[in-house]
């Protein structure tokens, strides 16, 4: 911090979560959920401590090589969207099938557009849709390259219930055809409910049996 | 005010910050210019000065009244009198006509004399007593130097020395007798100032400009008839069109710096509007009018521009200051102190640039919708790209009018402007047009070109800034060059330096046999008659109804009118056309332009002539312009060889020797008595130091351009910043590696360079031709050397841009990015 004192925004965190496990992380705002899952999906580095994302200690590796190991096995979808604005929603989806270097991105990003009821959307891009609209997009990329484990950030965090509700079902049911591992962070004790087993998370520690 | 209060806020945004250092360099490195120029020019106009041995002269047949010295006195410019007549003198025993000359201290005040005497060169006017003789006299007259005496009227002079140099020779060019020096208080005890004689008093002027400036008005306003006022505007056109070709150079120079740093202005300016439309939809939604919006944003820019542009000032005062340390002793004499109007012009045009650029864009600050807090994707309505670039070049167009006082070099700049940015959007919307099946594609390159389709405004904004940059770049670098050489050429190494003038019609073959025996390079003979002007149509011409000074004192004299079948080949037609070997002979004139506007000559106007009581007439049938400059045989007014037949007419010509064919100059005046031989190479090397030295000049005005330059490559490279800082960032979490990121910000930072380097390599080619033709009167020849520096190092340069404005971005961890949305 600018006078000098050390902020520590997560402290004592010991944590693991098996392969094909849906885990929430809960916790009211502020108490660092978006911070360590930022950090268990390799988008930033703790200053102390290990984290292993699918077998490979990230601590080992540079910005690079886990960029690498996230491409097309890892899929993210955030309360903001983060979808890119100059993109059609189907150059939105098929961005990671093409970092992936797979073939017919385009036409698995369409099925995949068609599966979140947004067919007819193809062309759009981001700001010629809703929020709710917007996040379904985010999904399809998110599931885009069949990944190994999915990392959601307040998904619903920035729409409406019936938005919401409908992404929420929309998530666990690609999730259940894909069969990948689910790291979600709410404060929506609901659908938190939802994952096979929930973490608290308080001022930047675990409480509660992990 | 509020906007006050939230300055400091406003400068951490790096939008500002870039746009605080544009408008810093952009005032530091014009202020330099302005500054450099300016004293640049006057030490120019100082060089030309010298050539009249003052700044101002006032020439009558009368003495000069006791008045006019005491209001020189009065204030405090230094003065001399000097005196000029034609008399004859003997010496060991023979007579011959001389042009004397009687000067008082501290004759010359510009320039300098140079007199060898036995004890060495001297600068002095000579004592009482003694007299300096011209070279040729020397010969003539067999005299030895502090041992032969010269008797002129009741006087005898001692020849005490050689005149080698008198700075104000060139004014007397034409003079048929060599000179003869002496003291003026000598020449009132001569007993030939009668009545009869024909004496010119001249009264030399020198001091600051205010006070010339107002000596000049009130000599005007008494000046009677017959008086004659000099000064630089006036003085030999060789030289004039020198220091004004050297002048557009110099204001070329710092036009192209000022232009650049106009387009990092704006570039800059798009990135801090960018970043400051979040911040208006917010104040909007507190219940701030559109109005008080942009009118906190307008403040906040006057704030930060008022303080960038004094800082700009500041720097250029101090650039200016290292230039004249490194460029002083080149100079030769110490250049003049810096004035104070620069320090004007610096303020004035960082302000109203900054301004006059930024404010179009900064128009959507005000028209943010409040939804923008709720949906971030939502755009303010702004004007388009192009209407943008053309508002800021309209105003920059006024800016540049003010600046170099020279309406035609403005408006062919603007004009050229406008058509750049057309041709740059134009070009920018195929581009986008080709790349949009890109999108459809994967690899990394494809990935990066898709960017420049996904971003359409963005894309024109970075492809004009680079486009401008670079050819403005390229005109300065390659065709400047070019320019230049031409310019030098049209001066070339065996330029004629003498002039042979008086030659009589049966003397011509004899001259032309020994100019061929000895092989020395001539112009060939023209032949040539004195005549006055009549009338102009009906009109008779009358130096009295022109108020002008140079129309008077051409409506008054004789001028020379040449005949000649072909057209000197540094004169250039402006209207009508030249006479062809096959037409029939008809009488018909070509006359100078810069004549013709004067006297108010116009084109099919039939002119009368007075030569040596013949009438001639004959209509004016083409106008030209001469390049004065190049020393060759040049007329005001030239006619059909037929037109001479019934003229007394003489013949001239132009030649070069060099050192070792100089003998030839008293050979010819042996066989020749009549003709006069005319040594220019003191006003030839006068025309030279003034290129040489305006060409080091715009080579030092470069280096401003140079760093305006680097700068619009990093705001054009800014511009995109906050948009690719998020697109890295997203790819990075979807997987993307470095070296494919990479790839594709090369590949569209490449492909921006190639097609901006392409355009601007058209671009300058055909502006060179244009500025070399049009605005400079040479030969319009640009290298081929553009198409290879504007392609290659236009995608070297920019790609490396592009690499250095991003790569920073690549290393981020993607949450810091994604979470500062």
């Amino acid at each position: 911090m600018s006078d000098g004192r050390v902020l520590d925004i997560l402290s004592a965190i010991d944590m693991q979560v098996n392969a094909g496990e849906a885990v929430a992380i809960l916790g009211p705002s502020g108490s660092g959920k978006s911070t360590l899952l930022g950090l268990l999906a390799g988008l930033d580095q703790p200053s102390h401590g290990r984290v292993s994302l699918l077998g490979n200690d990230l601590g080992d590796m540079d910005e690079d090589a886990r960029a690498a190991l996230r491409a097309g096995r890892v899929g993210f979808v955030f309360q903001s969207f983060q979808l890119l604005p100059g993109m059609t929603a189907l150059e939105n989806v098929a961005l990671p099938l093409q970092i992936g270097r797979r073939r017919s991105a385009r036409s698995q990003a369409e099925a995949l557009l068609r599966e979140v009821g947004l067919g007819e959307r193809l062309s759009h891009l981001p700001r010629q849709l809703s929020g709710g609209e917007q996040q379904r997009v985010a999904l399809a990329r998110a599931f885009a390259g069949d990944p190994a484990i999915l990392f959601a950030d307040e998904p619903t965090g920035n729409l409406d219930a019936d938005s919401g509700q409908r992404i929420i079902d929309l998530l666990f049911g690609l999730r259940d055809r894909v069969g990948c591992t689910l790291l979600l962070v709410t404060h929506d004790q609901q659908l938190a409910a939802r994952c096979d087993r929930v973490l608290r998370l308080d001022a930047g520690r675990l409480v509660g049996a992990p | 005010m509020l906007a006050f209060g939230h300055w400091r806020a406003a400068l951490r945004d790096p939008g500002l910050r870039l746009l605080v250092i544009a408008v810093v360099v952009a005032v530091a490195a014009l202020s330099s210019v302005a500054f450099f120029a300016d004293r640049v020019e006057r030490a120019l106009i100082l060089q030309g000065a010298a050539l009249m041995a003052a700044d101002l002269a006032v020439e009558q047949g009368e003495p000069i009244p006791q008045a006019w010295l005491d209001k020189a006195d009065a204030l405090a410019l230094r003065r001399a009198r000097i005196l000029t007549f034609p008399s004859v003198i003997i010496a060991n025993d023979r007579p011959l006509l001389v042009q004397v000359k009687a000067v008082e201290a501290p004759y010359p005040l510009r320039g300098q004399l140079r007199v060898d005497t036995p004890q060495g060169e001297v600068s002095q006017v000579p004592v009482p007593g003694a007299a300096w003789l011209e070279g040729r006299l020397r010969d003539r007259l067999g005299a030895q130097i502090g041992v032969t005496d010269v008797g002129l009227g009741e006087l005898r002079l001692r020849a005490a020395g050689v005149l080698v140099d008198e700075p104000d020779r060139g004014g007397n060019l034409f003079q048929l007798a060599p000179r003869l020096m002496m003291a003026y208080d000598d020449v009132q005890h001569s007993g030939l100032l009668g009545p009869a004689s024909r004496v010119k008093y001249r009264l030399l002027l020198a001091g600051d400009a205010a006070q010339l400036q107002q000596m000049r008005a009130w000599l005007s306003e008494r000046l009677p008839r017959g008086s004659e006022l000099a000064d630089l505007e006036n003085a030999r056109p060789e030289l004039r069109t020198a220091l004004e070709r050297a002048r557009r150079f110099l204001s070329l120079a710092a036009l192209c710096a000022s232009l650049l740093a106009g387009v990092a202005i704006v570039l800059a300016t798009r990135r801090y509007v960018d970043r400051a439309l979040d911040g208006a939809a917010v104040l909007r939604t507190l219940g701030m009018s559109a109005a008080a919006v942009l009118r906190w944003h307008l403040v906040q820019l006057l704030l930060v521009v008022v303080v960038a542009t004094a800082l700009g000032s500041l720097g250029g005062l101090l650039g200016q200051q290292a230039l004249v340390s490194v460029l002083g002793d080149w100079f030769g004499e110490t250049l003049p102190a810096p004035g104070l109007r620069p320090v004007l012009v610096g303020l004035l045009f960082g302000l109203s640039m900054a301004l006059g650029f930024a404010v179009p864009t900064l128009l959507r600050v005000g028209r943010v919708p409040p939804l923008r807090v709720l949906r971030r994707e939502i755009e303010a309505p702004g004007l388009a790209a192009w209407a943008v670039w053309v508002l800021a070049a309209g105003g920059f167009f006024g800016l540049m009018v003010w600046q170099v006082q020279d309406l035609r070099l403005a408006g062919g700049m603007a004009l050229a402007l406008c058509a750049a940015l057309a041709v740059l959007m134009l070009a920018g919307r195929m581009l986008l047009l080709a790349l949009t099946p890109l999108r459809r594609a994967g690899g990394n390159a494809a990935l990066g070109l898709a960017a420049l389709a996904r971003y359409p405004q963005l894309t024109l904004l970075q492809l004009a800034g680079f486009g401008l940059g670079i050819t403005l770049l390229l005109l300065l670098a390659v065709v400047r060059v070019d320019i230049i050489d031409a310019w030098q050429r049209s001066l070339p190494e065996q330029a004629p330096n003498h002039f042979l003038i008086n030659l009589q019609p049966e003397e011509r073959t004899a001259l032309a046999g020994l100019l061929q025996a000895r092989q020395i390079p001539n112009s060939g003979l023209y032949a040539m008659a004195r005549a006055r002007l009549v009338a102009i149509g009906d009109r008779q011409v009358d130096p009295e109804g022109y108020t002008d000074l140079r129309a008077r004192r051409l409506a008054a004299r004789e001028f020379n009118v040449g005949f000649s079948g072909e057209m000197q080949r540094d004169n250039r037609i402006q209207a009508g056309r030249w006479w062809t070997p096959d037409e029939p002979p008809r009488a018909q004139f070509s006359v100078e332009e810069g004549l013709a506007q004067s006297l108010g000559i116009r084109f099919g106007d039939t002119l009368t002539f007075d030569v040596a009581g013949q009438t001639v007439r004959a209509p004016v049938t083409s106008l030209r312009s001469v390049a004065w400059d190049s020393f060759n045989v040049n007329f005001f007014v030239v006619a059909p060889p037929q037109m001479a037949l019934d003229l007394p007419v003489t013949y001239l010509t132009s030649l070069y020797l060099d050192p070792a064919s100089e003998g030839l100059t008293v050979e010819m005046v042996k066989r020749f008595p009549a003709v006069s031989v005319i040594d220019v190479r003191p006003i030839l090397a006068q025309v030279r130091a003034i290129m040489e030295r305006g060409a080091l000049a715009v080579e030092m005005v470069f280096v401003f351009t140079l760093i305006a330059a680097a700068l619009v490559s990093v705001a054009a490279a800014q511009v995109s910043r906050d948009e690719r800082a998020r697109e890295v960032a997203i790819m990075r979490t979807l997987g993307a590696s470095r070296r494919r990121l990479l790839g594709g910000l090369l590949a569209e930072f490449g492909l921006l360079g190639l097609v901006g380097g392409l355009l601007a390599a058209g671009l300058a080619s055909v502006s060179g031709y244009v500025i070399a033709v049009e605005l400079f009167e040479l030969p319009g020849r640009v290298s081929p050397n553009v198409w290879w520096l504007g392609i290659g190092g236009g995608t070297v340069v920019v790609s490396l841009v592009g690499w250095l404005a991003t790569r920073r971005l690549l290393g981020v961890p993607p949450l810091q990015v994604l979470n500062s949305d």
